[in-house]
């Protein structure tokens, strides 16, 4: 695994790297200490950032769950499978277009690399103007097309990597043996990339969980996401603080759960897109 | 229809309508003087609007801050995220779990980081600040001349992890021969660092710190959850003011012009920057 073991390093630098570890752990730690002790903490506790030992409450997780976050997060879920099944079904009959046929050359693949950079603020006024047009305005339907243009763009991206990297002799010799071409492309190719295509899913919908632009626009009221209904506890007002802290925690949770048990593999599947690009 | 085509038709398709015909849409909206409150007044006024922004000191300062803000971010996501990336690399024991804990702060959503340094660095009520006071340090993290400094902080806490991403896994690709015949000549940690992992590492760090610097250039989240471009419009990034344009003034037209503006400048860094990087490619 490792590489360099054979560089045999000095103990200081070694316990250079150790401490900046435990340094960073620590930082990435704390704060959400600090958050989740927030959430448990009354209005007057909350005047007192240092207070440690405290009798705790679950007022602020009943308030958050009152004010509907559940309802949202059902959302933001909703919106992430559609846009991510849509791009993984689209995107990985593309991707293999490109990357076994060459279809359109070099200027196809710098197109899905181009629209990645593009700035949100660009596309999201045609959104808002086209959606209101139709009355679509504060639905998902105009929240899962506009995620569309980022989500789409980056699975596709990952899967032409993995199908570039996909030895061809097996798909060669299913189509010897009589299958269709795109028998083949669906029973052979597809399962050799099923674990990048797996990551790239998990990639894509935690791009669309997170969106805060394009949700905050065109669907500000009753379609609300998760990020927005968060930001609207966006207060400091004393007594809602807490609510505002277990409202973060609503979103950061389920988040943090999922990356940490997807990580090694999403991990290979980013690295693997994003270094060669 | 040929097979491939076949294959491409549906992502042609959704691509045209998600991004291709928007692209278009904005371009034509820059041209019009479109205001949500006056929509039925709407005409093409040419280059008007392309004017009004290059005439706009606030789009200037918002370039500016902008400007400044990717510079700091990712200059030091990259050193910290490096060495970082290093020291995981030569880590022995719980390999696994520092890196997937180390990774955590880039999959949340930004609007929850942005509000929780918020709470943490609030002056009165962060637990920071408070902290700080009892070393006699007073510090507001979000008054004038530091807001944009603690915007930064904010970004380099969410993404380093990143950089450490990208670069760890550039590390571990490495060949190992060069640093077997480094091990073999006597050469220090140090001397190999610079002299042979660097190098090697050139084209990891440049994808690694375009990819960043044209993702931190969309800072909004933050600006969002707690300065709203103040104090005065020292926090004011392109983004936020784009958004503030469009959905708090209605100046779509406006506000289109603006981004198109943004989005040459930000293809003409890419090709520029592309381009160096394809050429150290081919002689290294």
């Amino acid at each position: 695994m490792t590489t360099l073991n054979s560089t045999r390093l000095k103990p200081t630098w070694t316990l250079a790297g150790n401490s900046l570890l435990i340094l960073m752990a620590l930082s990435v730690f704390l704060p959400f200490f600090w958050l989740s002790l927030g959430s448990f903490k009354t209005g007057a506790q909350l005047n007192n950032p240092a207070l440690l030992l405290f009798k705790p409450t679950l007022e602020n997780w009943k308030e958050v769950l009152r004010s509907g976050v559940l309802e949202s997060a059902y959302r933001s879920a909703t919106v992430g499978l559609v846009t991510v099944s849509l791009s993984v079904v689209i995107g990985s009959m593309g991707a293999y277009a490109i990357s076994r046929y060459k279809t359109g050359g070099s200027s196809t693949r710098f197109g899905i690399l181009a629209a990645q950079v593009l700035p949100p603020a660009v596309l999201v006024f045609p959104f808002l103007e086209v959606s209101y047009k139709f009355r679509l305005n504060d639905t998902l339907f105009a929240v899962i097309i506009s995620h569309l243009s980022f989500v789409l763009p980056v699975i596709t991206w990952f899967l032409i990597g993995f199908f570039d990297a996909a030895p061809k002799e097996v798909e060669e010799q299913a189509l010897v043996d009589g299958l269709s071409r795109f028998q083949a492309f669906r029973k052979v190719v597809i399962p050799q990339v099923a674990p990048g295509i797996g990551a790239a899913a998990v990639f894509g919908f935690v791009l669309s969980w997170n969106d805060l632009f394009y949700a905050l626009i065109l669907a500000p009221g009753n379609s609300a996401t998760l990020p927005v209904k968060i930001a609207s506890f966006n207060t400091f007002r004393g007594v809602e603080l807490g609510a505002m802290c277990a409202a973060i925690l609503v979103a950061v949770i389920p988040v943090l759960i999922v990356s940490f048990f997807i990580q090694k593999r999403l991990v290979r599947g980013i690295s693997g897109g994003a270094v060669k690009y | 229809m040929s097979f491939r085509l076949k294959l491409m038709l549906p992502l042609l398709a959704v691509f045209t309508a998600s991004v291709g015909y928007p692209l278009l849409y904005a371009f034509y909206l820059s041209l019009t003087n479109y205001k949500i409150t006056a929509r039925y007044n709407t005409r093409l006024v040419g280059l008007k609007q392309y004017i009004a922004t290059l005439q706009d000191p606030n789009y200037w300062n918002a370039l500016q801050v902008t400007g400044t803000f990717v510079l700091l971010a990712v200059f030091i996501e990259f050193w910290l995220g490096l060495f970082i990336a290093l020291a995981l690399q030569k880590q022995k024991r719980i390999r696994n779990f520092t890196r997937s804990f180390l990774l955590t702060p880039m999959f949340v959503t930004p609007i929850a980081i942005g509000l929780m340094f918020r709470f943490l660095l609030n002056q009165q009520l962060g637990v920071i600040p408070t902290f700080m006071a009892k070393f006699g340090l007073s510090y507001d993290f979000f008054g004038p001349g530091k807001a944009l400094y603690s915007i930064v902080l904010i970004d380099v806490w969410q993404w380093t992890p990143f950089m450490v991403l990208l670069l760890l896994a550039g590390l571990e690709g490495l060949s190992r021969s060069p640093f077997e015949a480094a091990k073999v000549d006597g050469a220090s940690a140090f001397f190999t660092f610079r002299k042979i992992t660097l190098p090697l590492l050139v084209p990891v760090i440049s994808v690694a710190v375009l990819i960043r610097a044209l993702d931190a250039m969309k800072v909004f989240e933050y600006v969002f959850a707690i300065t709203r471009g103040g104090p005065a419009i020292q926090t004011m990034t392109i983004q936020y003011y784009t958004y503030q344009t469009g959905i708090q003034f209605y100046r779509l037209g406006l506000a289109s012009a603006m981004s198109y503006l943004l989005l040459i400048i930000v293809m003409v860094i890419v090709v520029i920057l592309f381009r160096r990087i394809e050429s150290t490619r081919k002689n290294p």
